[in-house]
């Protein structure tokens, strides 16, 4: 293979090595097939892959009830009772076994999400896309701003701009800051958390390795430089073992600050 | 000035990021403190420290979406 394709705008016959005009185009997905006018593209279809292995993993490891569990089984035990009882019950309390099913649905489908970037054939982190981090963040602002208000009445706004633990002086200030945080900064931290990470991980995996596969191959002549190509292939290998380590790192810290942020509704004076 | 957005979006987030950066320092080195000194409050101390990083980043990662705001 002497050309190397990047970018989708890109014609190989003209150019031997196509590089993205913007950094926006390698999260740019062709379309694969379109149902009446509703274009289905490769994330989409990423999307619906992790929400099934998601279901089949789970599916699959609590499908008989056995007393010696298998390996597997017991593997997906130790993530089931992680969520439930260090981030459900941990943070929310006691009654936090209710909001159970949401934090571990967010949390399953946000560890395969995001472990799709290290998955070879798949390198594509569904949660690169703002639209899910955001999607998701949004439906926890729901959850704990409706919780807040069916659980505490109109006090819990009150509670949040005019705080009672502050001096009358700064309660304006605080309040605005506290309004402005609950509803604004929650939300939109969370999903650009998430979404940054993933970008970074992303970008930086894929300059290492093409540029290592560019200097090794000589793919576009650019004459050998292989010294060159290995360090760039060993340097993504790191990146590769450090983007694990950052993708299930970042789908627990959104589940636990779920969790954080539901509870904060649940016992506002805390 | 146009042709500068770009560049300032770029030093806008850097000096975003000071801030936060000294802060997570200042989170995790305490939080390895409290580890070191009582080793089986170490879950507890885990989860806080997850949450103070969190909380301290949101500043840095305001910087990230106004770079992208400002170099438009």
């Amino acid at each position: 293979m002497d050309q190397l394709v990047v970018a989708i705008e890109c014609d190989p016959t003209q150019e031997v090595i196509c590089t993205p005009e913007f950094v926006n185009e390698l999260f740019e997905t062709h379309t694969v097939f379109s149902i009446g006018g509703f274009d289905v593209n490769r994330a989409m279809l990423l999307m619906f892959l992790a929400a099934f292995i998601a279901i089949a993993l789970l599916w699959f490891g609590f499908r008989k009830r056995r007393v010696v569990p298998t390996r597997f089984g017991a593997a997906i035990e130790a993530l089931v009772s992680f969520v439930r009882d260090e981030v459900a019950i941990g943070i929310i309390g006691p009654d936090g076994v209710k909001y159970f099913p949401y934090l571990l649905a967010v949390f399953m489908f946000l560890l395969i999400g995001n472990l799709f970037e290290v998955t070879p054939f798949i390198n594509f982190p569904v949660t690169s896309r703002m639209a899910i981090p955001l999607f998701l963040s949004v439906v926890t602002w729901l959850i704990f701003v409706i919780v807040g208000f069916v659980k505490n009445g109109f006090g819990y706004l009150g509670g949040i701009i005019w705080p009672k633990s502050v001096p009358v002086g700064l309660r304006p200030l605080v309040g605005l800051i506290e309004f402005l945080s609950t509803f604004i900064l929650r939300p939109l931290t969370l999903a650009v958390r998430l979404f940054a990470n993933m970008v970074a991980g992303h970008v930086m995996l894929s300059l290492m390795l093409v540029s290592s596969y560019v200097f090794i191959t000589n793919a576009g002549n650019l004459g050998i430089r292989t010294g060159w190509g290995f360090l760039w292939m060993t340097i993504g290998f790191g990146i590769f073992l450090f983007e694990i380590a950052v993708g299930v790192l970042q789908a627990y810290i959104f589940t636990l600050l779920s969790a954080v942020y539901i509870q904060t509704s649940v016992h506002p004076e805390h | 000035m146009e042709a500068l957005s770009g560049p300032l979006a770029l030093i806008g987030y850097g000096l975003a990021a000071i801030g936060p950066g000294i802060g997570i320092g200042i989170v995790a080195g305490n939080a390895v403190q409290a580890m070191a000194r009582q080793p089986e409050a170490a879950g507890m101390v885990r989860t806080t420290m997850f949450l103070g990083i969190a909380f301290t980043e949101a500043l840095a990662l305001i910087g990230f979406v106004l770079y992208f705001l400002a170099a438009g």
